[in-house]
């Protein structure tokens, strides 16, 4: 047995120790909005975060998610409470066909954790997942403006 | 607390729990003699220490150990040591995304990723690539580089540390093949390392 | 139902390619020509499916929300936004009040063709108006039964029918209605009065896209559901022979081992134990020879296999004889591309004893509906498909044998079974974009004008390998119009000027990859223009238009033009590491210019800027035509920059993102500056077109700055 926490809830899976967290999560958990790419941590459409730090569940065996807090894409924000970097999504209309989406949102989350205005070339260094249709334009913008939110909502708190 | 940078800190704490450099290790002085191996009976201390440093050198330069001491604070990655894809450098390192959105603390047969406990790049001044065996050898020794460690402190590390181990369990790369080992095999490896050290860490001129 | 007195015209793609074709099958090069152009048409952009009965597309439920069913599926494209705005628009509902969901075959509401070649929007125009405004039309008329006052009399507003003093609402209306009679097809709303059509309403599908929803084929699941994996081969032209599963039965979690005479499969409890049984089967395949990059170039030449004349007018030909003076030529290449869209290629199948179901990503529903019936022996009507979206299209979900295996495994096992593609099949096993070669010959006049222009090229297959037309096509056809698509001179003010196809079949898949031959086709051709005006000493804008005949297209192709440069600024001479490029093309009626602002800096050729130009006749919805014109820009840079599959001992290579270099953030230009020009006030292209111009727009910018002329992509400086 493994225990962990997801998005605030805690989970206990039966499952072998080297399976990629991705296939709890999707599968076992039942949780589709991380999602599968390459299966070799080269996509980043599998990314989460583990204990705040973003990782790529595809390439994380579960076991060493023992005691850990998770958060995926589902924990991030809800369609009534988007998180500020899913409001900037919505905001600049970013995803066409979104499947990549649910990654890039979760490591610019991570990003803005650790730095809350990042330059072009933060943005650069630190999102390099894989968008095949393109919204990488609207993608920078969003981050941008998901940096904005927060430094507004903390301002206003 | 960002857990690379704990990392870095603690590599540079481990690296700096050392005291002497011991009188023998100095590259420009004291030149051994040249030796000719005509007897394999006889071997000479030099002898024995310059065999032991070159099954040493000759995994430290492989490039499973290689790839991660850039000259350029590119990773390299493979076989062919190409720079790491999607444009991974050093500033990754202590970033959003870095060595540990991927890298976990064991190889994944699934991505094929590798991993081992502390899996990082080699501190800046570590940097071996571009460097001739013997240059490897006096930055390696050099506590000005090395994080002021001792030859022993050395050869702990060479010979104990999980993520220079990883070399002979390196896991399977993203198609699944193998990756390749270095070509001693580890217990040679070891036996050299600390024959190297107990006679001296002398390095060769040559 | 009541009886229909509307005549709605119900027309398959075969069907009328059939007739087309026995015309054409005896006739002479000009003849094949007319029916190539013919099919190059934009008015194939038609949509082909069932549009009589407006109770097949709309739901309306007692809550008076109604849903839409699209026969169509959403792959990024936006067009599930535009056809709601449509409906919304005729319906007179707001958007809110709508949904659209992907149509069953079960509904019978199932599109004759595909959904591709940027045809949804301008497809759906008439149609999907006049259905809207005939499902109003039936309410009103039923809503003024319920009100018990004349149909003349009632008004209609966000979803309800008032008069008499009462107001009912649609959902109140439908309640308990068994016969709906169809009325002729009202008259549509004047463009003055569009309340939604023409805005930049938000993306329908963009909160659930935002908050993780399960909606694409990979995240389908059926209760009891198991796991499937194909062996499948990773060498080129490799055949299933037999296989040899003593190792992987009895793995953990393995259900069934499935032997085939194509293929061999292994049903699991889990994604991962069945990948893991697939490692443990030997499978014996048989490949007749080997291949690699070299043998694939030698082979798709201009001059080599069958070739045909697309466009040909005065005397190209004789003007640009090798021998003549003055005749300037020049050759260009394009690699093999692979899709490399997010979502694999998979299936969830249901097959039961009398009826299947499957659920996956597909663009082409008929198709897959049809494939599986075949391979499970039922027919069709008893396969419902339910489309979900598309992890990305691209013209990969064009071919989807994928869905066969998925629903034989299912069968073997009388359990639901999903089966995917991992990462290294999805490249290896793609229907690649194909390689292209392209030899271009102009001849200028005294006054540095094009006497003459010919355009001879080379591809694999796109059309000719696809399951949606019959494989007699190649034959009557002689070109195939996929990989010619863009391939035309489109500067008919040239006298002479002429377009040779030259066609392979390569020994792995290539068919249609988003644009199809416009990608390569305009880099030649656009690179060239840029040669010819340099050689003419003129300013390479200018010298486009000044080719450009005088008719509508033309005109269109001219503003596109004039645009850009204004918007631009364009300057034609670099300024220091930095400079302009300036291409535009003409695509499925859509003229498309755009002007790439680019530095160099050592070896690395860098996109700031670009600014993009369309007209597509019409913005249903002018923020999505944005973002399809950003997309095809960034995709365009990543194709023609960055991207290139090799064949290393018979292996297609690399199988991996990453080793297969694509576009990344940092590789976007930062500003894109799209401008949208209503030429028609009719909807045409927009998903493809703009990809055309991106990488001779790149390729002329670094020729300013380097003095260094690319001639073939992935661009890469000496």
């Amino acid at each position: 047995m493994i225990s962990f926490t997801i998005n605030g809830k805690a989970q206990m899976v039966d499952v072998e120790g080297d399976t990629p967290l991705l296939w709890v999560i999707r599968d076992l958990l039942d949780m589709k909005g991380t999602k599968f790419g390459c299966g070799k941590a080269a996509c980043g459409a599998c990314t989460i975060h583990v204990d705040g730090e973003a990782v790529r569940s595809c390439s994380y065996a579960v076991k060493y998610a023992e005691g850990k807090s998770i958060t995926t894409i589902e924990g991030l924000g809800t369609a009534d409470n988007p998180h500020p970097v899913q409001q900037a999504w919505i905001d600049e209309v970013v995803p066409q066909c979104g499947y990549c989406q649910p990654g890039f949102m979760m490591a610019t989350a991570a990003l803005l954790n650790k730095n809350p205005n990042p330059t072009d070339e933060d943005i650069d260094k630190n999102i390099i997942n894989v968008c095949r249709c393109g919204t990488y334009y609207r993608m920078r913008k969003a981050i941008k403006k998901a940096a904005e939110i927060n430094a507004s909502t903390t301002t206003n708190s | 607390m960002k857990k690379t940078l704990f990392l870095a800190i603690s590599v540079c704490i481990m690296l700096a729990s050392i005291s002497l450099v011991t009188a023998r290790y100095s590259p420009n002085e004291d030149l051994p003699p040249e030796v000719t191996k005509e007897s394999s009976e006889v071997t000479s201390t030099e002898e024995e220490s310059e065999i032991a440093f070159n099954k040493m050198m000759d995994v430290l330069t492989h490039q499973r150990c290689m790839n991660c001491h850039p000259s350029d604070n590119v990773p390299k990655q493979g076989e062919d040591s190409h720079p790491h894809r999607f444009d991974i450098t050093r500033v990754n390192s202590m970033n959003a995304t870095n060595c540990n959105t991927c890298h976990q603390a064991s190889n994944n047969d699934y991505s094929g990723v590798p991993g081992a406990p502390e899996w990082s790049l080699a501190p800046e001044k570590m940097y071996w690539e571009g460097l001739s065996r013997i240059e490897i050898a006096q930055s390696m020794m050099n506590p000005e580089n090395n994080g002021s460690r001792t030859p022993e402190d050395v050869m702990h590390h060479l010979t104990e540390h999980e993520l220079v181990l990883w070399a002979w369990e390196p896991g399977v790369d993203a198609e699944g093949i193998p990756r390749e080992l270095p070509p001693v095999p580890v217990d040679e490896y070891i036996e050299a390392v600390k024959t190297w050290i107990e006679l001296g860490a002398v390095i060769p001129t040559e | 139902m009541g009886i229909s007195r509307r005549k709605f015209v119900v027309r398959t793609l075969l069907g009328g390619t059939g007739v087309m074709l026995g015309a054409a099958y005896l006739g002479r090069n000009s003849i094949r020509r007319s029916i190539y152009d013919l099919m190059d048409d934009p008015n194939m952009l038609s949509y082909m499916g069932d549009t009589s009965n407006p109770l097949m597309w709309f739901e309306i439920s007692n809550d008076n929300r109604v849903v839409l069913h699209s026969p169509k599926v959403e792959m990024g494209q936006g067009s599930f936004t535009s056809m709601v705005q449509m409906a919304a628009e005729e319906l007179e509902m707001d958007i809110s009040q709508i949904s659209i969901v992907h149509a069953e075959t079960s509904t019978g509401n199932i599109d004759g063709m595909s959904t591709g070649g940027s045809t949804t929007i301008a497809g759906f125009w008439q149609p999907l108006r006049e259905l809207s405004a005939t499902m109003r039309e039936m309410l009103k008329s039923e809503g003024a039964k319920k009100l018990g006052v004349d149909v003349s009399t009632v008004t209609v507003a966000k979803g309800t029918i008032s008069g008499g003093g009462k107001t009912l609402t649609y959902g109140e209306i439908v309640d308990g209605v068994a016969n709906w009679e169809i009325p002729e097809t009202p008259a549509l709303k004047e463009p003055k009065d569009f309340k939604f059509i023409g805005q930049p309403v938000p993306r329908v599908d963009l909160i659930d896209k935002v908050i993780g929803t399960p909606m694409f084929g990979m995240d389908a699941t059926m209760p009891g559901m198991l796991y499937g994996a194909i062996v499948r081969p990773d060498r080129i032209g490799a055949k299933y022979k037999s296989s040899d599963i003593s190792k992987a039965q009895g793995m953990p979690g393995v259900v069934k081992i499935v032997q085939e005479s194509d293929f061999v499969g292994v049903v699991a409890n889990s994604m991962v134990e069945a990948e893991n049984a697939k490692k443990a089967i030997k499978a014996e395949w048989q490949i007749d020879r080997k291949w690699q990059t070299s043998d694939i170039e030698a082979a798709i030449k201009v001059g080599k296999g069958e070739s045909m004349i697309i466009q040909k007018e005065g005397d190209a030909g004789g003007v640009l004889k090798d021998d003549q003076e003055g005749v300037i030529t020049a050759e260009y290449k394009s690699p093999i591309g692979a899709h490399a869209q997010l979502e694999p290629n998979g299936a969830l199948a249901y097959v039961e004893a009398d009826k299947a179901t499957i659920m996956m990503s597909t663009q082409v529903i008929q198709l897959t509906r049809s494939e599986v019936a075949k391979r499970v022996g039922l027919d069709e009507e008893k396969v419902n498909l339910v489309p979900t979206y598309l992890g990305g299209g691209f013209g990969r979900r064009l071919h989807t044998p994928n869905a066969v295996q998925a629903a034989v495994l299912s069968k073997a096992v009388g359990k639901p079974v999903k089966c995917y593609f991992n990462r290294k099949e999805e490249f290896q096993q793609d229907t690649f974009r194909p390689p292209t070669h392209h030899q271009l010959k102009g001849k200028l006049d005294g006054n540095g004008m094009i006497e003459a222009i010919e355009h001879s090229f080379a591809s694999g297959d796109v059309m000719f390998n696809s399951a949606m037309v019959p494989a007699i096509a190649g034959t009557i056809l002689g070109a195939d119009i996929g990989a010619t698509r863009g391939g035309r001179i489109q500067y008919g003010a040239i006298p002479n000027h002429r377009a040779v196809s030259w066609h392979v079949s390569l020994p792995f898949a290539t068919s249609w990859w988003r644009s199809l031959g416009l990608l390569a086709n305009t880099f030649a051709i656009e690179s060239f223009m840029d040669e010819l005006a340099i050689q003419a000493s003129k300013d390479p804008i200018q010298f486009r238009l000044d080719h450009i005949q005088d008719d509508e297209a033309g005109r269109r192709l001219k503003t596109v033009i004039e645009k850009a440069r204004d918007l631009a600024d364009y300057q034609d001479t670099a300024n220091g590491n930095k400079a302009m490029g300036f291409a535009c093309s003409t695509d499925a009626g859509t003229p498309c210019a755009h002007v790439a602002e680019v530095t160099v800096e050592g070896k690395e050729i860098k996109v700031n800027k670009v600014t993009c130009t369309i007209d597509p006749g019409y913005a249903v919805n002018p923020d999505q035509v944005k973002a399809q014109s950003e997309g095809c820009i960034i995709m365009g840079i990543s194709a023609s920059m960055f991207e290139r599959m090799f064949v290393d001992d018979n292996q297609l290579r690399p199988t991996i993102y990453g080793p297969y270099k694509m576009a990344l953030m940092k590789d976007a230009p930062k500003e894109i500056n799209v401008e949208i020009i209503n030429g028609t006030g009719k909807p045409g292209a927009v998903g493809e077109p703009p990809l055309g111009p991106i990488g001779a727009a790149i390729a002329n910018a670094v020729f300013r700055i380097t003095g260094q002329r690319l001639r073939d992509m992935p661009l890469t400086l000496a």
